[in-house]
């Protein structure tokens, strides 16, 4: 894009042959797109006196890369093409425009704003969405340059770059997001989700102490009831007894020794166990619930765009199952890790020190089964990432069902959503076969060579004990009970590959999130906002939800403190957006916005909500009291101040004819409430909020006219010595306003008071008259 | 003509007379319920030098016009609405079968329309796909040429048209499909299997 990356040596050679210099170029775009609806290179070149239009033909051997896939080394190579150009005076060209296409635009040349069908409009370049930035760049230098004569550096300031990692040089694929995603590797993953227990390091050392002793105490285990069981006592060994120096002692006192120490051991290690368990009681909830809490706030700062990403069910999903499943293998599987790899470990050296040559065939399948297990992590992580998918979706289905559960019915459609669900259901089903599946192959894979290696160890160690070379019958039942000992960590590790997939898949997601940073920023050292007198200036600004498809367009306007600004407007207009980013819910692509001439950008969220409040066409009401949701923005409220507020907003009445009055929980569990009594509670709500600017988008929307004229007082009332700004489609609600603004397809085509626009006799005129006419007509007003 | 479409609310009309034509007003509002059918008996649309599309019906002319499908999925045929060339795209009229209303010419030209403003590379290959950290990297063959792209997770860029179609929109809003995923080999399916 622009100036500061060079056009390949291939197009100046190219330009130069039409005595077009380096220095001739203002700026530039690229193209993907040609006419005809191929992919194929492109330039649109402009110059001080000239528009080039370049295309390549389609190359079926070209690779088109897309956004995140881009990297620096690949920018900078650049083929030779044979090119075709267009030529475009400037002086013949009026005026340039984007049309937009499904996923991507057409520029074409048309005629000025007022003079309409004067040259026929004429399609110039075709782009993909890649590239629909740049071209628009090219069409607002243009109108400059056609407007003043020239650009100014200003006016060429780049634009925000997009952001290669430094690492591997690859494109970002969110640029707000600094994470490489090929950089960030599961190690990190794995040591980040550790950092969670860091509280916890005393406790967790015990526990290790604890798996320390099971692991010993488990190695010796065999040794009693195999080697010394069988060689020494009941083969009646006095050397042994020497040895524990209680020589001449009966031997059936010391099997009654042993069997003491047996269960002694046996003992401890249930005692051991126990404690563990008492431990990671007290340790996981309290880190599942940290995880939880951080993802939950990491989503309550992110900014509203996140949320109309992604669907409810999905993030509830991560809220609640995720953090589970990562804890969870972190708790049940790693501590078991170390001490199975320690039993391992320990047994095999016994074992080779017993035997060395029978301990290297029964354990040389370890390495090999790790191996496979290793490979087979990736295959794996899809199936979790499957399941994952097919949970989520079905979450969102069910939240989607319930929430629509009054229209299923009012429909009778029962019997399809409990179909489609179904089909979501089974999804989730087949994700978790295929998960079964694989993990059974897993399993079997260990038993199999487990069982494998038990039946060398009998037919070889029997084969030994017969030819009579260096084998003892108790050695063979030692080494049996080693074997055996070895399936446990075994099985144990093979669940653990498992586990720690399906862990790090759950933490890569919570991470996600948690790294999120949100679109909108606070200031760091934002400037403290106090009395405000709440003077509002919007400044050239430009907002579209998705980029190059602008909502509003170039909005200049300025209401003055303790004014009241009414917007009218048809549904699309971009009314709501405009409110919208008045509250910084959303920052202009283009353009500031004022509050006192101080740049909103520069206030702290929580000055700028505390000053603004608003009362929109969507009223949220959470579970509680009535009292509590009036009281959301102001907990500290009075009793008196609620009802104070609830009387102005005409809500009184119908609250305290509801059995329970104030106290009435209302909210998803509690009592229904009517559309226009819910949205008497949000104005009540704005109106203890007490802020200096209010915003009403379409408060009265849903509310019969009788309840509306009430309402009308109530916020006659309210707006004394309050900036309002308000929205509605009922002009009679606007009477009020000392000025009005018209907007139309993203611009304000009309301004003035009620009496200037009535003159003009435009949009707000015929509005009007279709109202008061239309209505009168019928004979209803 | 396109002066008094274009901008009916600045109607000299109405301000001469000093007061509202409810009437004309009523009119318009009829206007917009009816619903005109365009067959090759009362339209004719022509290509233009600049690449557009113009239209004239019962009497009207339009400069150029823009070409929208109204089941742009399941039937791409169907009801192709006709609409005015500017933002805010006032429709005039319907076709109601692309293969059956209107000669075989006009037809041409307005599949090229439809060929720009629908423009979506058919994936018939699947080379690789790869899932990172909330991301998933796609490099594929299609019928346009080769394409790397990328989309990100867990936000409805993978949409199931059917049960065998998917249209996937990677992170700037371009459109890829994929018409039948049973054609695939099993490798590519296995790749694709996150998202099927």
């Amino acid at each position: 894009m622009g100036n500061k990356k060079e056009l390949p040596l291939g197009v100046y050679h190219f330009l130069e042959g039409y005595q077009v210099k380096k220095d001739d170029i203002i700026a530039y775009a690229e193209t993907d797109m040609n006419l005809e609806g191929n992919f194929a290179r492109g330039y649109i070149v402009l110059t001080r006196k000239k528009l080039i239009i370049m295309v390549a033909e389609p190359d079926r051997n070209e690779v088109y890369q897309f956004k995140g896939y881009g990297s620096l080394q690949e920018l900078k190579q650049h083929k030779e093409r044979a090119w075709a150009a267009q030529f475009h005076s400037l002086e013949e060209l009026q005026r340039l425009e984007l049309f937009r296409t499904v996923s991507g635009g057409v520029l074409y040349s048309t005629s000025k704003k007022d003079s309409p069908g004067s040259v026929p409009d004429v399609q110039l370049a075709a782009m993909t969405n890649l590239r629909l930035g740049e071209a628009l760049r090219i069409t607002r230098l243009f109108e400059l340059l056609k407007e003043k004569g020239q650009v100014t550096e200003e006016d060429l300031k780049e634009e925000e770059q997009e952001e290669y990692c430094p690492k591997c040089g690859s494109m970002y694929p969110d640029k707000d997001r600094k994470i490489c995603p090929r950089c960030m590797d599961r190690r990190s993953v794995f040591i980040r989700s550790l950092s969670y227990f860091a509280p916890f390091k005393y406790k967790i050392a015990l526990m290790m102490v604890c798996y320390i002793i099971t692991a010993g105490l488990n190695l010796v285990w065999p040794y009693f009831s195999g080697t010394i069981l069988y060689d020494k006592i009941l083969a009646k060994d006095e050397h042994f007894l020497k040895l524990l120096g209680i020589p001449g002692m009966e031997f059936v006192t010391a099997l009654g020794l042993i069997v003491i120490t047996m269960l002694l051991t046996k003992i401890t290690m249930q005692a051991i166990g126990i404690l563990q368990g008492v431990m990671t009681a007290t340790i996981v909830p309290v880190v599942v619930k940290e995880m939880k809490t951080q993802v939950f706030r990491s989503m309550g700062k992110l900014s509203i765009s996140f949320y109309n990403k992604r669907q409810t069910g999905s993030l509830m999903t991560r809220v609640l199952s995720d953090a589970e499943h990562v804890t969870g293998f972190f708790i049940d599987g790693l501590p078991y890790l170390f001490i199975n790899l320690l039993t391992l470990i320990a047994t095999a050296v016994v074992m080779f020190l017993m035997n060395w040559g029978l301990a290297l065939l029964t354990l040389f399948f370890v390495p090999v089964i790790f191996t496979i297990s290793f490979r087979l992590i990736p295959r794996l992580w899809q199936f979790y990432g499957r399941r994952h998918r097919a949970e989520r979706a079905m979450n969102s289905r069910l939240n989607d069902n319930l929430t629509g559960a009054r229209v299923v019915k009012a429909f009778g459609q029962q019997e399809s959503e409990i179909k489609r669900f179904d089909k979501n259901n089974s999804r989730v089903r087949s994700a978790e076969m295929s998960l079964v599946n694989f993990d059974n192959k897993f399993y079997a894979l260990y038993v199999t060579f487990e069982r494998i290696a038990n039946v060398v160890i009998w037919g070889l160690g029997s084969y030994l004990i017969l030819t009579g070379t260096n084998m003892e019958f108790g050695v063979l039942m030692t080494f049996v009970g080693y074997a055996q000992q070895l399936n446990g960590p075994l099985d144990f590790i093979s669940w653990l590959f498992r586990w720690f997939t399906d862990s790090m898949n759950s933490a890569q997601r919570i991470f996600e999130i948690i790294d999120a940073v949100p679109e909108l920023t606070e200031k760091p050292n934002p400037i403290p906002l106090e009395n405000i007198r709440g003077e509002i200036e919007l400044k050239n600004v430009t907002f579209g939800y998705e980029p190059n498809k602008p909502i509003l367009k170039n909005i200049n306007l300025k209401i003055e403190a303790g004014k009241m600004l009414g917007i009218v407007g048809r549904s699309g207009a971009g009314k709501s957006t405009l409110v919208n980013l008045i509250s910084r819910l959303y920052d202009p692509q283009e353009g500031e916005i004022y509050l006192d001439g101080i740049n909103i950008k520069d206030l702290a969220f929580r000055d700028l909500r505390k000053n603004v409040a608003m009362v929109s066409q969507e009223t949220y009401i959470f579970m509680g009291t009535v009292a509590e949701n009036i009281a959301y923005a102001n907990a500290q409220a009075s009793r008196e101040d609620i009802i104070h507020a609830a009387v102005l907003a005409s809500a009184h009445d119908f609250i305290c004819r509801m059995p329970d009055g104030y106290d009435t929980v209302i909210g998803s569990s509690g009592r229904e409430l009517s559309g226009g009594e819910r949205q008497r509670i949000s104005i009540a709500r704005a109106i203890l909020a007490n802020p200096k600017i209010l915003i009403l988008d379409e408060a009265t929307a849903s509310v019969d006219t009788e309840t509306e004229k009430a309402i009308q007082a109530s916020i006659n009332f309210l707006i004394k010595d309050r900036t309002t700004i308000s929205i509605a489609h009922r002009l009679s609600t606007l009477r009020d306003a000392d000025r009005l603004v018209v907007i139309d397809n993203g611009e304000v085509t009309e301004e003035g008071t009620h009496a200037e626009l009535l003159e003009k006799k435009g949009t707000y005129y015929k509005l009007k008259e279709l109202q008061t006419k239309a209505l009168a007509l019928k004979g209803i007003e | 003509m396109s002066e008094e479409i274009k901008n009916p609310d600045s109607g000299k009309g109405i301000a001469d007379e000093g007061e509202f034509d409810l009437k004309k007003m009523e009119e318009e509002t009829q206007e917009m319920l009816r619903l005109r059918y365009i067959t090759k008996d009362n339209a004719v649309f022509e290509r233009t030098e600049g690449g557009f599309v113009s239209l004239k019906i019962e009497g009207e002319t339009y400069p150029r016009v823009q070409v929208y499908q109204s089941f742009p999925f399941t039937d791409p045929d169907a009801y192709i609405s006709i609409r005015e060339a500017d933002e805010k795209a006032r429709e005039i009229g319907m076709i109601k079968n692309l293969k059956k209303d209107v000669s075989r010419e006009t037809r041409q030209i307005l599949e090229e329309q439809l060929r720009l403003r629908y423009f979506t590379p058919k994936i018939e290959k699947i080379i690789n796909i790869k899932d990172e950290y909330g991301f998933a990297y796609f490099d594929v063959l299609t019928d346009h040429g080769a394409c790397r792209f990328t989309i990100q997770m867990g936000g409805g860029s993978v949409v199931h048209l059917t049960d065998t179609r998917l249209m996937i929109t990677d992170l700037d809003g371009n459109r890829f499909e994929i018409v039948d995923v049973t054609r695939l080999s099993t490798q590519e399916l296995r790749k694709l299997d996150l998202f099927l």
